[in-house]
């Protein structure tokens, strides 16, 4: 049970101090027939270097106004090929994603106005429900002690992306999934078998 | 038929109804976008929206059928429950009339959609004055519906009502949600233009306070 939970339920017990609502076990007949899938979460090539509980809003640049995106765990994944580190963050309990974005050099976490445990930066795409949108987000922690390691994790990610862009400008290419790497394969045996129809015809 | 690519994502059309300012819009809108919105602007006739979970026996999609709950803005009621396959009653637990008229809402519902899995929701436990205590909800036993507490605000119990639908809908009672696929984000660069208009934005978005909420942090 998470701490929100722990706080409604017991807030709720407090209050009413009566026995959990009880409900009926009811059948019904199914309306599909379903079996277990595996899903992927496209986080099985990278390992979690920073892990912490957060609160994360977008600001309505129109509106001018912070609206809550979600409450979880807010990740930084370290891609274990190319060293590239990403921020994912999920809600609690449905495990959706509230914010998936690489840190780039032009990321800066600026303070909120009157906050010591929160950051502002501004996200040029990031990557939630399948589209990829320009966000400004914010993050608040439970602590500033804790607001301080995030920003020290995503401050030294940025540094490694940045050296990682400009030491291997080809290693881009490499964080192709492997779909695509096997297409480039596979191309590459074209030209190889075009080859030794030219060579052929030499 | 399809590919392994393209399977088919099951989806059941959800209709949610209840009293008007039981929290029916801000539930849907929590689950869409994250967003707790405050203000209250009644719906009007009826809004869908395609509510996607991930589970551990695939993608589903309840498509909501977020209704008027005032009278006045009601529009084609019983034209909104056909062939809707679940549904979800909202009362608020401070608003001892908004309970008083599960009945109602329940009984229009079933004229027109038999024997389909119900959820009776208590919103907004997050408030201390609640005023519908738990020993007098008992209507959901007589009629057979499941029974959450939730509080959209504080996020309480907020995905029981579509687990527990999502159980009954497929038969699996193991059934649980999973984390949704992460796809790796595009790499964008934002150039020295574009965050000049940017520099604008974000000093505003820094001198606007964050929502002071009790955290659970």
């Amino acid at each position: 049970m998470s701490d929100a939970e722990k706080h409604a339920a017991a807030a709720a017990d407090t209050e009413a101090q009566e026995e959990v609502v009880e409900s009926p076990d009811v059948q019904f007949t199914p309306v599909v027939k379903l079996s277990d899938v595996v899903v992927k979460t496209h986080e099985e090539d990278e390992d979690a270097i920073f892990k912490m509980r957060a609160k994360l809003y977008r600001f309505d640049t129109e509106g001018k106004e912070w609206k809550e995106r979600g409450t979880g765990d807010v990740k930084l994944l370290k891609h274990k090929e190319t060293g590239k580190v990403r921020v994912l963050m999920r809600r609690d309990k449905t495990l959706k994603v509230c914010a998936n974005h690489y840190i780039t050099e032009d990321m800066v976490l600026s303070p909120n106005v009157g906050s010591d445990r929160s950051w502002v930066w501004n996200v040029a795409a990031d990557l939630v429900d399948n589209e990829a949108e320009r966000q400004l987000l914010a993050i608040r922690f439970g602590s500033s002690e804790n607001a301080s390691k995030f920003k020290e994790a995503f401050d030294a990610a940025r540094e490694s992306n940045k050296a990682l862009a400009g030491a291997k400008p080809k290693v881009e290419d490499k964080a192709e999934d492997k779909a695509e790497t096997k297409t480039e394969t596979k191309s590459e045996e074209d030209k190889a078998e075009a080859k030794t129809e030219d060579d052929k015809k030499d | 038929m399809a590919t392994a690519g393209e399977v088919q994502v099951p989806k059941f059309k959800l209709v949610l109804v209840g009293d008007g300012g039981t929290g029916k819009t801000t539930f849907v809108k929590r689950h869409l976008s994250g967003e707790f919105e405050k203000k209250y602007i009644a719906t009007i006739g009826v809004e869908v929206h395609p509510l996607q979970f991930e589970t551990n026996k695939g993608s589903l999609v309840f498509n909501t059928w977020d209704t008027a709950g005032q009278e006045k803005f009601g529009g084609l009621r019983d034209g909104y429950y056909i062939q809707g396959q679940c549904a979800i009653i909202m009362f608020d637990v401070t608003s001892r009339i908004t309970y008083k008229n599960v009945p109602n809402w329940h009984r229009d519902l079933v004229r027109v959609c038999e024997n389909i899995p119900i959820v009776l929701c208590g919103n907004k436990v997050d408030i201390k004055e609640r005023k519908v205590k738990a020993k007098t909800i008992t209507f959901h036993r007589k009629k057979n519906l499941q029974y959450y507490d939730i509080s959209a605000k504080s996020n309480y119990n907020f995905e029981k009502p579509f687990l527990w639908l999502a159980r009954k809908l497929t038969g699996e009672p193991d059934l649980e949600f999973v984390a949704a696929p992460a796809l790796q984000p595009p790499e964008v660069q934002v150039d020295d233009n574009l965050m000049m208009q940017y520099s604008k934005e974000i000093e505003d978005a820094m001198a606007m306070p964050l929502p002071e909420e009790d955290d659970d942090l």
